[in-house]
């Protein structure tokens, strides 16, 4: 089947740059991902993009294709229109370092903050596959930043640092919710990675490549934690009657 | 070309960040928290191939199993050329290093009772496979990298392409990397390196593989005077998805998956694996090992019972009677991959499967403790040969040698460096003589014309015709003479990227050249093997060699032509070499 596709392909650099057109031919099963590996490969070998297990596992692919941030190993060729030219472009919200290539380390310098897992000592290391679930959910996380990069607070309103953003909402989420884990990482949660920013617009649940209830099974029920902890005056007064936690 | 060249100095530094580099550096930072460590690794850590390992690692945790019984599944697994002084070590560490991963927060997946699980695996007699869901190796790379992030003295080099070793008065002492992001070229300097730059799987056309697994750790091992172990041996895993390539795990037989010819039969019955049972018997059909169920597809191809797709030849795996509820919590990973890459549900349909290029069992050899032949170079995980592995290994014992030889590589290297001088002059010099290579045969290089693409495609159908999972004298003699073809023309390579920042194309040229190197390697240590063990048959040699060829192949780099091929025995200390028995 020849058939063939338009993809139209931001080239350039942190300075600026343009979009150019690429004809492409397209098999059954292809990728959006196979696309520009055949422009690399046929057309033009100096694109830059960062690609590696083609199986939406590394998490190195994220890029924005017809305005939507997805993995593009995991994106078929099939979805889109056949006259349409097929957008892509690099994520908005970090640098660019080449074509579709971003520079993701502010994401590292955010993830020092967070206090790695601390083993409880006060409990033996039994717990249920339902507890381990919860955990393995928020720790499924490729770290393909999509979440960051679609985020308002990061995107539009560009409130590094003061916003950590879903990702590490999530990183948070499976440390505090293990049931081995001894840290308290509420206020971190509060003052350096600015919990309280996000106002549950959920759109970094949408872009998901691994479908983790980013919004309702980590970010409010953290929320709820640091409402409980800091503004709930019945809980604070307990807490100082009781002296528990 | 402007101003001098960078260079910074530690006491170990790690070639890869994958599983068995992250925890090598955890082992020297606890050890010696007065070292300093760098890990240079060519993608961002957690984009590792560590990540993609699905079904679990192995490591004796039930009260009825012991370190012998999986000392002696692994030794026949691999068809005796394992060394059995790596492998006792091997089995007895195991399962302390499998408990520390939980104490550094891994959640490994819970029985009822809320101690940890495990499951049966391939060749395996007794369950001992830990998992973490259906994304072990993923849910142990993040433990491993958040661990290594704790310790101060551990310095990330994210993007960093290693070009060459920097060795001089018989030792080795560093490296010369490139910094993708801006095109510098670094000299690294260290008292001991250690190699976890895992395997090769890229030299083959059809593997389950991710792009960076190149080889180019073995191939930097082999240019500075280091033997390849046993690099004739390539794992085919039985079920890969026929277009991508794309692994679905051991596990879903390991949870009663059936194969099935396109007659709907039970095939493995018909090779000496055991008789069909509805629930899977360890050891035995679907839980054999996985050598003889990728040679038993080869014969199912002869004989006319597999199924012809666009994509090639294919087997059914099914697992439609275990039922959604089961699939679903664990398997859920092997549903999505189903239901996005070939557009089927294996809830209700059969899985086209057929073997794929996955592991490889040989590569730079080492000692038990991760050292090389060449002082201050160690090597640990799926670019070493240990050999714990031998001619097969067994599915979920990878996972396992990340952390037991990442562990005793990190500490043999701490040793080593505390107690070495400063380095010499002459790596900086070939520091900068291998900055002036790089521009004069690939940056600034005029002419030539050869492309990488087309190098690549041509080297890796070579290997896919000459290296399969059956062999004989003449695809293997047409394949090496292909291959000094292709190191040939490579001198005449031409680049069209010039640029300096994240030159994706000088990456990927640097990468064929190390895996021309390496397949050159894997044909003539074939061509040298006249007896068929594991993995490596040879169709004009049907019988293992015990008498001849209990031993490993040493491939040694020669200047011009084919490498030098001796065969070191292996060690035997309580298991004589025996048969390999399956399904009885």
């Amino acid at each position: 089947m020849s058939r063939e596709a338009t993809l139209r392909v931001y080239r350039g650099d942190r300075n600026g740059g343009e979009m150019i057109d690429y004809r492409v031919p397209v098999s059954p099963g292809m990728v959006v991902l196979d696309a520009i590996r055949s422009i690399q490969f046929h057309q033009s070998p100096d694109i830059g993009v960062r690609w590696n297990c083609k199986a939406g596992k590394c998490g190195s692919c994220g890029a924005e294709v017809n305005g939507r941030p997805r993995l593009m190993c995991m994106d078929r060729m099939d979805r889109y229109s056949p006259g349409e030219p097929i957008v892509v472009r690099p994520m908005k919200s970090f640098p660019i370092v080449k074509d579709l290539v971003n520079d993701v380390s502010w994401n590292f310098q955010v993830n020092k903050k967070i206090p790695a897992f601390k083993m409880r000592s006060d409990m033996e290391r039994r717990f249920s596959q339902e507890e381990a679930d919860r955990v393995q959910e928020f720790r499924k996380c490729i770290e393909c930043f999509l979440c960051q990069n679609v985020c308002h607070v990061l995107r539009d309103h560009d409130l590094k640092p003061a916003f950590g953003g879903p990702r590490f909402l999530v990183r948070v989420a499976g440390l505090e919710m293990h049931p081995l884990d001894g840290e308290d990482r509420t206020e971190l949660l509060r003052k350096d990675l600015g919990i309280g920013y996000c106002n549950i617009t959920k759109c970094c649940t949408e872009v998901c490549p691994e479908s983790i209830h980013i919004t309702d099974n980590a970010i409010i029920p953290l929320k709820e934690r640091l409402v409980d902890r800091f503004y709930d005056p019945l809980a604070l007064l307990w807490r100082k009657v009781t002296g528990k936690r | 070309m402007a101003g001098p060249m960078e260079t910074s100095s530690h006491d170990v530094l790690l070639v890869g960040g994958g599983g068995a580099g992250l925890r090598a550096a955890i082992a020297v930072a606890e050890m010696n928290p007065g070292l300093s460590i760098a890990v240079a690794s060519k993608v961002y850590p957690m984009r590792s191939h560590t990540v993609s390992a699905e079904g679990g690692a192995a490591a004796v945790i039930k009260p009825e199993d012991s370190l012998d019984d999986h000392a002696y599944d692994t030794i026949s697994g691999g068809d005796w050329l394992c060394d059995q002084d790596a492998v006792e070590a091997f089995v007895r560490e195991a399962p302390e290093e499998m408990l520390r991963l939980e104490h550094w927060g891994c959640p490994w997946s819970r029985e009822k009772d809320g101690r940890i699980a495990v499951r049966p695996f391939g060749g395996m007699k007794i369950e001992r496979t830990w998992f973490a869901a259906d994304k072990t190796g993923f849910h142990m790379l993040h433990t491993l990298y958040q661990t290594s992030l704790k310790y101060p003295t551990v310095t990330m080099h994210d993007e960093w392409f290693v070009t060459r070793l920097l060795v001089d008065e018989g030792r080795c002492q560093g490296v010369v990397a490139i910094e993708l992001a801006t095109g510098k070229v670094h000299a690294i300097l260290a008292k001991a390196v250690i190699l976890c730059t895992g395997g090769c799987g890229k030299v083959f056309h059809f593997t389950t593989n991710a792009n960076i697994k190149t080889g180019d750790g073995m191939a930097f091992a082999y240019r500075a005077g280091v033997p390849l172990k046993d690099m004739e041996f390539v794992q085919y895993h039985p079920t890969g998805l026929p277009f991508t390539g794309i692994l679905i795990t051991e596990a879903t037989r390991s949870e009663g998956g059936w194969l099935l010819n396109k007659d709907g039969y039970r095939y493995l019955q018909d090779y000496d694996l055991g008789k069909p049972e509805p629930k899977p018997v360890k050891r035995s059909m679907e839980l054999g090992p996985r050598d003889r169920l990728s040679q038993a597809f080869v014969k199912e191809v002869e004989k006319g019972r597999t199924t012809e797709t666009p994509h090639g030849q294919v087997v059914h795996l099914d697992i439609r009677h275990l039922g959604g509820k089961l699939i679903e919590a664990k398997l859920p990973f092997v549903r999505e991959l189903c239901l996005k890459y070939e557009n089927l549900d294996p809830v209700e349909e059969l899985i086209p499967v057929r073997p794929v290029v996955h592991y490889k069992m040989g590569g730079v050899h080492t000692d038990i403790h991760g050292a090389t032949p060449l002082p201050g170079l160690y090597a640990a995980g799926e670019v070493a040969c240990v050999s714990i592995n031998g001619a097969n290994r067994l599915g979920s014992n990878s996972l396992t040698e990340l952390l037991v030889f990442g562990a005793r590589a990190g500490k043999a290297a701490s040793r080593f460096a505390a107690a070495q001088p400063r380095s010499t002059r002459g790596v900086l010099v070939q520091a900068m003589d291998e900055e002036h290579r790089l521009h004069r045969e690939f940056l600034e290089k005029t002419g030539g014309g050869e492309r990488v693409s087309v190098l690549r495609t041509e080297m890796q159908q070579a290997m896919e015709s000459g290296a399969g999972i059956y062999r004989d004298e003449s695809g293997l003699r047409k394949s090496a003479d292909k291959i000094q073809e292709l190191q040939d023309r490579f001198k005449n390579v031409s680049l069209d990227d010039r640029s300096r920042t994240f030159n994706t194309e000088l990456v990927a040229c640097l990468e064929l050249s190390n895996m021309l190197d390496l397949a050159g390697a894997i044909i003539q240590s074939g061509l040298q093997r006249r007896e068929s063990r594991g993995a490596h048959q040879r169709t004009d040699h049907p019988e293992r060699d015990d008498a001849n060829l209990l031993a490993h192949s040493l491939a040694f780099r020669t200047e011009t032509g084919p490498p030098r091929i001796e065969h070191l025995p292996v060690t035997i200390t309580r298991w004589p070499p025996g048969e390999r028995v399956y399904g009885r």
